[in-house]
């Protein structure tokens, strides 16, 4: 018989501890494991989680990793762990810094839960989710990073915000790079089947697509000291429960393009779907020449700091 | 136990449901919204002595493992129907050989005008949720028994045909099971209209995973939905059903403003009126919310026409007898 999923979630802050949360009230998988720097703080964060398990009437056990052997058959990893950008840190020393953390966990990753699927969500999510592919030596289809949902759900919620209905049921298309060079596709939205150009004019349209580039950004000047993980965090879940129920289900998520929709060896947005192994098959939309573009200067955008990277030497030690 | 008196003009009330006809389909619904916990009390009603007693029993035992506690309960008369938020009517009886479809209008017309009276009485500010078939004609007659407002008149159609062309589409793809938009347009048979074209599977149109033949297979097969289960089974069948009328429940006691197409009364939208034909609805507290007018081509224009003549035919049959004349 088959034993009970486990998930390994690296971070311990508020992403990292809200993935957890709703892991733990959805009962989807058996053990959780949070590995932390603090261990009595990320103890203290599993107890209380556990606990809440039990309120909720599941079964699902939260507890601290007390060195990277903990995540020892993790069926899922997920990578929260990364620096946020202070103020005077320049775009480049925040890549370097977090990409360190990446490489990092990405080795113990490819020692310890060596059949794990990843799923990155630490920023710049492209080229976090290109280095844990490097580092852990892992087939692609183990490698994603969590972007496109997110974005997708930013961008029902700005539709929603105009319709005042539809809400849950609005499927919105975003690929390309989780940043400024995201890709909102709004003619592929439709709410339960009915296209969005029935509902919606070009005017309020374009005013979602611009909404939804400024989703993150939104958020970070409202907290005015950290940046979203509610959605973040269940938009991670969401992954994590289509691997653990091999659902087959399609998401658009972060993955090295292997000839996909032109591209090779650059992680991008692309829908793809979603099974036990990871992601077992990637699925190419017809674009339109505007659509085609935009896919290019963010698959561009990526590519510079990867290039970044090489001319630090970053992947020297590969 | 001390009576904390509580004054009951001012009390919350839960949510109540009423289900007339207690057959396969009635009792499966109220069996979904109970494992979902969506009301506090949901009755039951069958003509046939001693089914509502029975699965309301049944169903009220299986609750003691559902995430909510329900309330089932077996009404001994229509009259025990009462209060309700919602009243789904699954009332009727099904086609048999011999029977024409005259007759079966005219049966089912008079079951329903049967069990409206008590509802008008005793549930006077329900939403009503037809089930009993021919659909949109049943729908149509519940409109003009009660003279409500349209927003509290609903037809179950879109949701269950939506549902089952979803599932074609899943049969095609062998993936993206529970991601399909489901959007069915027309009458609740055999001129409906499936636009599987139009909808999404996750993030990706149905346009870059299937091939024209591959849609005409897939409108053929939800055409017929109802018919190949009837085929295996011998009988209709009624998970489909029973779980669309929950979800419908559930889009309204939950004030969700959910868009479910379905059988609703046209007055002027889409160039009919005073018809009742599936159309892409928003469902809400009101029943009704706000009906959704799409852009149809010519082709799906015209074939909308066919089936609002189809419906109109079955009321035409009804005023040609007389039944709305009392």
């Amino acid at each position: 018989m088959a034993k009970g999923k486990k998930v390994t979630v690296i971070g311990t802050g508020n992403f990292g501890s809200t993935v957890a949360f709703i892991l733990a009230m959805n009962g989807t998988c058996h053990n959780v494991v949070l590995r932390g720097r603090n261990y009595d703080v990320t103890k203290g964060k599993a107890l209380d989680m556990s606990q809440a398990a039990n309120a909720a009437r599941q079964h699902t056990i939260v507890k601290a990793a007390k060195g990277p052997e903990d995540m020892a058959g993790s069926d899922v990893v997920v990578i929260t762990a990364g620096a946020p950008r202070t103020p005077g840190m320049s775009r480049d020393d925040l890549l370097i810094m977090n990409a360190d953390i990446v490489k990092m966990y990405a080795k113990e990753i490819k020692e310890h839960a060596p059949d794990a699927v990843v799923v990155v969500v630490s920023n710049p999510l492209d080229v976090m989710t290109y280095v844990a592919l490097k580092y852990t030596g892992f087939p692609r289809e183990r490698v994603l990073g969590m972007a496109g949902i997110l974005d997708a759900a930013r961008m029902a919620h700005f539709i929603y915000e105009k319709l005042e209905y539809g809400a849950g049921q609005i499927r919105a298309t975003v690929m390309g790079g989780h940043g400024d060079t995201m890709v909102p596709l709004p003619k592929f939205t439709t709410v339960a089947g009915v296209p969005i150009d029935d509902l919606l004019d070009s005017e309020e349209i374009g005013e979602i697509v611009k909404k939804t580039r400024n989703g993150g950004a939104q958020i970070v000047n409202l907290l005015g000291d950290g940046s979203a993980y509610y959605a973040p965090a269940k938009s991670t879940t969401v992954m994590v429960d289509a691997i653990l129920k091999d659902t087959n289900q399609i998401h658009s998520c972060a993955i090295m393009l292997q000839d996909d929709y032109g591209y090779s060896d650059i992680v991008s947005g692309v829908p793809v779907m979603i099974g036990a192994g990871g992601a077992e098959q990637v699925i190419e939309m017809t674009l339109k020449n505007l659509q085609v573009r935009k896919f290019r200067d963010s698959v561009a955008s990526v590519q510079e700091m990867v290039d970044t990277l090489q001319e630090l030497k970053f992947f020297d030690d590969l | 136990m001390v009576n904390l008196n509580l004054q009951v003009g001012k009390k919350m009330t839960g949510r109540k449901v009423g289900i007339i006809g207690a057959g396969a389909v009635g009792a499966t619904a109220a069996y979904s919204l109970s494992m979902m916990g969506t009301c506090k009390e949901i009755v039951l009603f069958d003509i046939a002595e001693g089914v509502a007693q029975g699965k309301a029993i049944d169903i009220a035992q299986s609750t003691q493992y559902a995430p909510q506690p329900t309330i089932i309960t077996a009404a001994q008369t229509p009259a025990d129907i009462k209060n309700c938020d919602i009243v789904v009517i699954t009332a009727g009886v099904p086609r048999k050989g011999d029977m024409t479809r005259e007759d079966l209008l005219l049966i089912n017309a008079k079951i329903i005008k049967s069990v409206i009276d008590d509802v008008k009485v005793h549930s006077p500010d329900a939403i009503i949720i037809c089930v009993s078939n021919p659909l949109d004609v049943m729908t149509y007659v519940i409109h003009r028994l009660t003279g409500w407002d349209r927003k509290r008149i609903i037809g179950l159609s879109g949701a269950l045909d939506g549902s089952r062309m979803a599932y074609q589409i899943y049969q095609k793809l062998g993936f993206g099971a529970g991601q399909t938009g489901k959007l069915v347009i027309g009458d609740h048979g055999q001129n409906m209209i499936p636009l599987p074209q139009k909808v999404k599977v996750g993030l990706v149109p149905t346009t870059d995973l299937l091939s024209d033949e591959e849609f005409a297979d897939i409108i053929e097969r939800t055409k017929n939905g109802g018919a190949e289960i009837v085929k295996h089974l011998g009988t209709s069948g009624y998970y489909g059903p029973g779980r669309a009328i929950a979800f419908m429940v559930e889009s309204i006691l939950d004030d969700a403003q959910a868009v479910v197409s379905s059988s609703v009364l046209l007055e002027g939208e889409y160039s009919h009126s005073d018809v009742t034909v599936g159309v892409p609805v928003v469902l809400g507290k009101n029943g009704v919310e706000q009906i959704i007018e799409m852009t149809l081509n010519t082709k799906t224009r015209e074939k909308f026409k066919v089936s609002v003549e189809s419906i109109r035919e079955g009321i035409d049959i009804l005023e040609a007898n007389g039944f709305f004349n009392a």
